[in-house]
């Protein structure tokens, strides 16, 4: 079974829906969540994510109560028994939600939510406010962001600060739409996975056919947009529908 | 802190907050523009559309009129309105085209508010030879119509927003996302003094001209009165107009510099888009940190004003740190007050103020009763008001407005119905 780091929007399509869109990504044999916080202008997210994070603000989420949602989260996945342990959650937002609450203070509440990790798209790591410091003193970690795109110096730059795990959006643009995958876009992840740092690649995966070719050259394969437009498939429908449905779009990916 | 081209921070605003896919274009547009602002030729070629094209100098109007009914300080205005296509825009629409054609781009994208920078952009585009793609927002689009009219016949194509306010600030995200996937042959024209370092440096340098000339015309004409200048006033969305109009004289004492923010129905949230004097917060959003207006949370919350250009939640970098600094004063004008002097220019002195520099023109009303009559004022009228017109004719226009309306729908129909037998 291949790892994933299965996406999720936290509220969408609403709080109940959405902890069973937990389940359905646990029960789908997600290696990773990543949960993200919805924020009013995404821009690093296509029409699937900000829809989702439009609906998911509409249904009443605030800071306080998606931290409550990881916590209930986070007590799934410390329940389940399985060859990889529980599933790791990575919470996922954009610099404005992290800034209004205090860095600090919101990575001190989200690891104590439950949450081993941030990934933070418009914090970079050379100008990040502070973030990745204190995600250590609270000891997690900040899984920084590049592309396949970026220039060596800046890869090295990033490098150096020797991060647990990078997080390698595979392509020019948006979340969402599909990535042909090269040999130049491998070979930058295996020069990352060489240094001993685990590599998530993601970025318009949606297929086994994508996640089997990537799956030799990162630690984990990282499913967005594929997952929640399976959400947005039967958003309108009862929880457990959307458990299963979940479950059964993950499994076709891991395989 | 503008005696340099390129500054990146100003004090703790600015900066470059993007997901990693962005930093390579904005690291090439930075090299470029150093580049170019260091390059006597492509000052040269900014100048030759400025003079045949934008139409430069925009002349300084003596508001004697209005003045004398006031029976306070003199009141000047910088009729930048009259350059081609209507606003101050084009000056950094022709810069950040001409800096796009040397990089080799082929593409131009824009976003745009009231759709003044998106007619700007377009223009300009016809002009080089650029195709040209402007993102607007639906609710834009409706009060903006003729706008949209006057982009497409240059050519341009209007891709409407749908999502989130759908205003200017969704424009700016989905023009962000174009450029994400597009970059290798397209460069964004930012239309404000804000967005990811270098577009707050480089609008403000391509709008610094708008100052310039005021520098020059006030020798000109203001002094030659026996007039000591006061305050300069200009209206504050983004901050585009402002900062170029106040540049050359940020680094002296004076004359006071006041940005005047849409104070819109009132001060509750959703109610109007006054960033400074406390109502917006320090933030984080759409690649740059200054004063927002957001919710506890974050969130960016929704605006209001009557102009779609002062509509907008962020205040650039630059200004918020010149307000926080105390060089720059602000000061708000509702809906109501950006309609009174409108009204009032048009009577006294035959011209027209766009809705946003009305706000800037409402302030310069109420501290000209304030001062004495040595003193003198000058106003940025960044914009004209033709574009208006759908909108400050039903406010004013009364009945007989919309039975023209009723006759054009008319017409037009009895047009289609005959053409189509």
């Amino acid at each position: 079974m291949s790892r994933i780091m299965a996406h999720m929007v936290a509220y969408y399509p609403d709080r109940k829906r959405s902890l069973a869109v937990a389940e359905g990504l646990i029960d789908g044999g997600a290696s990773y969540l990543e949960i993200q916080f919805p924020f009013s202008d995404p821009t690093a997210d296509g029409p699937a994510i900000q829809e989702a994070s439009e609906r998911a603000l509409d249904a009443g989420f605030t800071v306080q109560s998606g931290f409550d949602l990881v916590r209930e989260i986070a007590a799934l996945t410390g329940s389940r028994c399985g060859p990889d342990g529980a599933p790791p959650i990575f919470l996922m937002t954009y610099a404005s939600l992290v800034y209004a609450r205090g860095v600090d203070r919101f990575i001190a509440d989200g690891v104590d939510a439950g949450a081993a990790g941030f990934i933070l798209p418009d914090l970079p790591f050379d100008h990040d406010e502070g973030a990745a410091a204190a995600a250590s003193r609270h000891g997690a970690s900040v899984m920084p962001v590049t592309v396949t795109s970026a220039p060596a110096a800046r890869l090295d730059g990033l490098l150096a600060t020797d991060p647990e795990y990078v997080y390698v959006a595979l392509r020019r643009g948006i979340t969402g739409s599909r990535t042909d995958l090269d040999d130049a876009t491998l070979g930058v992840l295996d020069r990352i996975r060489a240094t001993g740092t685990k590599v998530m690649a993601g970025f318009g995966v949606s297929d086994r056919a994508q996640v089997v070719a990537l799956e030799a050259h990162a630690h984990a394969v990282v499913v967005g947009s594929a997952l929640v437009r399976a959400v947005a498939a039967v958003a309108d429908g009862p929880a457990d529908a959307i458990r299963a449905a979940v479950a059964n779009r993950l499994r076709e990916l891991t395989g | 802190m503008a005696d340099k081209v390129y500054n990146d921070y100003f004090g703790e605003f600015g900066g470059r907050y993007v997901a990693e896919v962005l930093r390579t274009p904005l690291d090439e547009l930075e090299a470029a523009f150093k580049d170019a602002m260091a390059d006597p030729g492509f000052h040269a070629e900014v100048d030759a559309i400025a003079d045949t094209f934008v139409g430069r100098p925009t002349p300084m109007l003596y508001a004697r009129n209005s003045s004398d009914e006031l029976g306070g300080a003199r009141i000047f205005v910088k009729l930048e309105g009259l350059a081609n296509t209507g606003a101050h825009k084009i000056n950094n629409a022709v810069g950040q085209a001409l800096l796009a054609k040397r990089m080799g781009k082929t593409r131009i994208i824009a976003e745009t508010g009231a759709g003044q920078h998106g007619v700007a952009t377009a223009a300009v585009c016809a002009k080089l030879g650029i195709e040209c793609v402007v993102y607007m927002g639906e609710v834009d689009i409706a009060r903006q119509r003729p706008n949209v009219f006057f982009m497409e016949l240059f050519g341009a194509t209007v891709a409407p927003v749908s999502s989130g306010q759908r205003t200017l600030k969704d424009a700016v995200n989905e023009a962000l996302r174009d450029w994400a996937a597009s970059f290798a042959d397209t460069h964004y024209v930012i239309g404000s003094a804000l967005g990811p370092s270098p577009y707050p440096d480089m609008v403000r340098e391509f709008q610094s001209v708008v100052g310039r000339e005021t520098q020059e015309q006030i020798e000109q004409y203001v002094a030659a009165e026996g007039l000591s200048v006061e305050a300069l006033v200009a209206c504050v969305g983004g901050g585009s107009n402002a900062i170029g109009f106040f540049a050359p004289f940020l680094d002296q004492a004076s004359p006071r510099l006041i940005g005047v923010e849409a104070g819109g129905r009132g001060t509750e949230p959703g109610q109007h888009a006054a960033r400074m004097k406390g109502l917006g917060r320090t933030g984080i959003v759409q690649g740059y940190k200054s004063l927002f207006l957001l919710s506890d949370d974050g969130q960016v919350q929704d605006t209001h004003s009557l102009s779609a250009g002062l509509d907008y939640p962020g205040i650039g970098p630059q200004l918020a740190a010149l307000g926080v600094s105390g060089r720059v004063e602000f000061a708000r004008a509702t809906d109501a007050d950006a309609l009174d002097a409108l009204r009032f220019f048009a009577r006294n002195e035959g011209v027209v103020f766009a809705l946003e520099s009305a706000h800037g023109a409402a302030e310069a009303i109420r501290i000209a009763r304030e001062l004495p009559r040595d003193r003198a004022i000058v106003v940025n009228m960044s914009g004209r008001g033709d574009k208006d017109l759908f909108i400050t004719a039903r406010e004013l226009g009364g009945p007989r407005w919309k039975s023209f309306l009723q006759s054009e729908v008319d017409r037009f129909d009895a047009d289609a119905n005959g053409g189509g037998e």
